[in-house]
């Protein structure tokens, strides 16, 4: 009976099955699609990558070279690049990556300033989005769960098979159930074939994490489909059907983040980054006309052990420029982490909210998950402060003594790489989504049970 | 095996009843038919044995069980055949045949399919055409080879035989009469009085919602059936 209800599915549609079919090939030309736009953007990842890579081992030779008298002339050009690791699994979430750069590159000179550039990117990819595997997941399958599933019942029951179906049925509910599973795992073979398709093309490991990836996928699917077996339980039209679901689709998928969305910018406004660009380039501008003992003694207190160090002639007054710039971090350290903290605000107040409303949950957690989402990029935007802090550390007593150019191993100097290694809870991820299956499922299963045979 | 106590349904609060407190029983071999004008109240009837109205008061009971309370269980005695059988276009009609078997837990071979299919009447070179293809009588006779299938104790017909040319009608009064003789419980809601005079062991006239007339077929000849039931509604 199985085999016969999927035939009649698979040929369902005015000319001969084309419906269904043209659904499913619809479904698995994007979803092996944004396999290409993940794999594009992953080229232009490691070809960025590779590109400061080399920049790096050919420039700063070439700068020590030319600026060899003066350790603190050349550490005011180095740039030393901090590289936001990408993940084979970062290609199916993209998330905000393609606008927060993957690489930064910092000098050791006042830091606010250059942490908030930003990737060029074709403004009109970013209003559309990435067509990546997570929108076609997140916005797509519910429409060809909704496609397949919105008239189980009420198409029966139009066109007149219904009364003897359930006569005829030993177990009507388990017969919705089966029409149910089979259009289940029709779909979920379309997602298994796109993530299967995903290893080879995108290099993506056999992990764990691309377990959770997948699970929370296909917790996300079987959440759709729980949501359509309550809807079909209403026993209403099919054209009803059809409208209270595209409802949910827009209300789950543009309405409610639209408005989460807005309500998390109101209610944590976050300082621009550029006021605390402005910040820091007043303090360090202001100090070109502040008595320099000034400066230097606010530095000390910063940094005391850098008081012991003797002063040198230099060619020009290293010690007070960079303190000058250490000051404008300094002074603009209270926006910075202001701003910082509001973030951290949001994407806490985002997840929270988002357990409550799965499709917000599913693209957080598959960001997340990528490595792709507002966490990662506090936690690389962390890191490389940590960074650049260890290279002042490692250059001013170098720059204050005019320590020799030469003496530096200038190629030793590798492209330092932030792994995240957040862990990601698997109760935390697919918890919510598992609650949301368990309510939706058991509402219509309820109803079911009490209505299934009215007409 | 089929019997209605004091059954009653009203479709909406203060309206007419459709059904009132119709009292029925009809024995195993036992072919009742149901007479009477559009409204009478035959639909709401075969609608209340086969649980998918709710009686406002009163029981349908199927082999003992009350309906309303053993939707599932009361369908395993039950085969029904509808005025206009729907089945599923994309399917031939002997998969569609197939399909409605094993719901009801058959397993038939392709060649018990066929037998099925030929003694509903359905010609040997439509079985494995699809069912969009068929004419209404065509449908009809799978609906019958459905209802063959199943070997229920009880069958609901209603107008089983709209569509269905003389000699097919004709060809399922014997088959209803050999499923009669095999202890099959048979209510049958229809216009044609002749064909129910012919096949019917008891005849019930409808009006309004009541049963008005409960006649033994045997007693009567087609033309005072006829006469009756003009004076009846």
């Amino acid at each position: 009976m199985i085999r016969l209800a999927f035939i009649q599915f698979m040929r369902a549609g005015r000319y001969a099955g084309a419906g269904t079919r043209i659904g499913l090939i619809f479904l698995l030309t994007v979803g092996i699609i944004s396999l290409f736009v993940g794999k594009q953007f992953s080229q232009r990842q490691q070809q960025a990558v590779a590109d400061v890579i080399e920049f790096q081992q050919t420039d700063f030779p070439r700068q020590a070279a030319i600026h060899r008298d003066d350790m603190g002339l050349l550490l005011y050009y180095l740039k030393f690049s901090v590289v936001n690791q990408t993940r084979p699994l970062t290609a199916l979430a993209i998330g905000q990556r393609d606008v927060n750069p993957s690489v930064q590159s910092v000098t050791i000179r006042a830091l606010e300033g250059q942490q908030y550039d930003a990737d060029l990117t074709n403004p009109a990819n970013l209003l559309l989005g990435n067509v990546d595997f997570s929108f076609v997941l997140v916005y797509l399958f519910p429409l060809l769960i909704v496609a397949f599933t919105y008239s189980i019942i009420s198409e029966e029951k139009e066109n007149g098979t219904w009364s003897i179906v359930a006569v005829q049925s030993r177990n009507l509910l388990g017969f919705v159930g089966q029409l149910f599973l089979i259009r289940l795992a029709v779909l979920l073979a379309v997602l298994l074939v796109i993530i299967g398709l995903a290893v080879p093309t995108l290099g993506t490991p056999l992990d764990g994490s691309l377990g959770l990836f997948l699970a929370t996928s296909v917790g996300y699917v079987l959440f759709w489909f729980s949501v359509c077996f309550w809807v079909a339980s209403l026993q209403r039209r099919s054209s009803t059907n059809a409208i209270l679901l595209l409802g949910i689709w827009l209300g789950l998928l543009i309405v409610l983040p639209a408005g989460v969305n807005n309500y998390i910018t109101a209610r944590y406004p976050v300082p621009e980054a550029q006021a605390t660009t402005q910040a820091q380039r007043k303090g360090v501008h202001e100090k070109w006309d502040t008595d320099k003992t000034a400066t230097i003694k606010k530095f000390y207190a910063h940094y005391p052990q850098f008081r012991q160090v003797p002063v040198v002639a230099m060619p020009f007054d290293w010690r007070w420029y960079y303190a000058m710039q250490q000051l404008g971090d300094d002074e603009s350290a209270e926006q910075a982490h202001e701003l910082k903290q509001k973030l951290q605000q949001r994407e806490t107040a985002s997840r929270s909210i988002a357990q409550f409303i799965p499709t917000l949950h599913t693209q957080l957690q598959l960001g997340e998950l990528a490595r792709s989402g507002l966490g990662n990029q506090l936690r690389f935007m962390d890191y490389t402060g940590r960074f650049h802090e260890k290279m002042r550390l490692y250059f001013y007593p170098r720059i204050f003594t005019n320590a020799p150019v030469s003496a530096e191993p200038w190629t030793n100097f590798k492209v330092d790489t932030f792994a995240d290694t957040a862990p990601s809870s698997p109760v935390a991820v697919l918890g919510p989504l598992l609650l949301f299956i368990a309510l939706f499922t058991g509402l219509g299963w309820n109803r079911f049970r009490r209505t299934i045979y009215h007409l | 095996m089929l019997q209605a106590i004091n059954l009653t349904k009203r479709y909406g609060p203060g309206q007419l009843p459709s059904l009132d407190a119709l009292n029925l029983s009809i024995q195993p071999g036992e072919i009742f038919c149901l007479l009477g004008q559009n409204g009478a109240g035959k639909t709401t009837t075969i609608n209340l044995f086969l649980g998918f109205l709710q009686p406002t008061s009163g029981q349908a009971i199927i082999n003992g069980l009350n309906v309303a309370e053993h939707p599932q269980e009361t369908k395993k005695f039950l085969a029904y055949l509808p005025e206009t059988v729907m089945l599923y276009p994309n399917l031939t009609g002997t998969e569609n045949l197939d399909f409605f078997a094993q719901l009801a837990g058959f397993r038939h071979t392709p060649d018990e399919l066929h037998t099925l299919l030929s003694r509903a009447g359905l010609q040997t070179e439509a079985h494995g055409k699809r069912v969009g293809t068929y004419s209404k009588g065509m449908r009809q006779k799978v609906g019958i080879a459905i209802a063959l299938a199943k070997q229920a104790k009880a069958l609901l017909l209603d107008e089983p035989t709209s569509g269905l040319d003389p000699k097919a009608s004709n060809e399922f009064s014997a088959i209803l009469t050999g499923l009669a003789q095999t202890g099959t419980a048979i209510l049958m809601a229809t216009h044609d009085i002749f064909r129910a005079r012919e096949v019917g062991t008891r005849i019930g006239i409808m009006r309004a919602g009541h049963l008005v007339e409960s006649l033994s077929a045997s007693d009567l000849t087609a033309n005072e059936l006829e006469a009756i039931y003009l004076q009846t509604v």
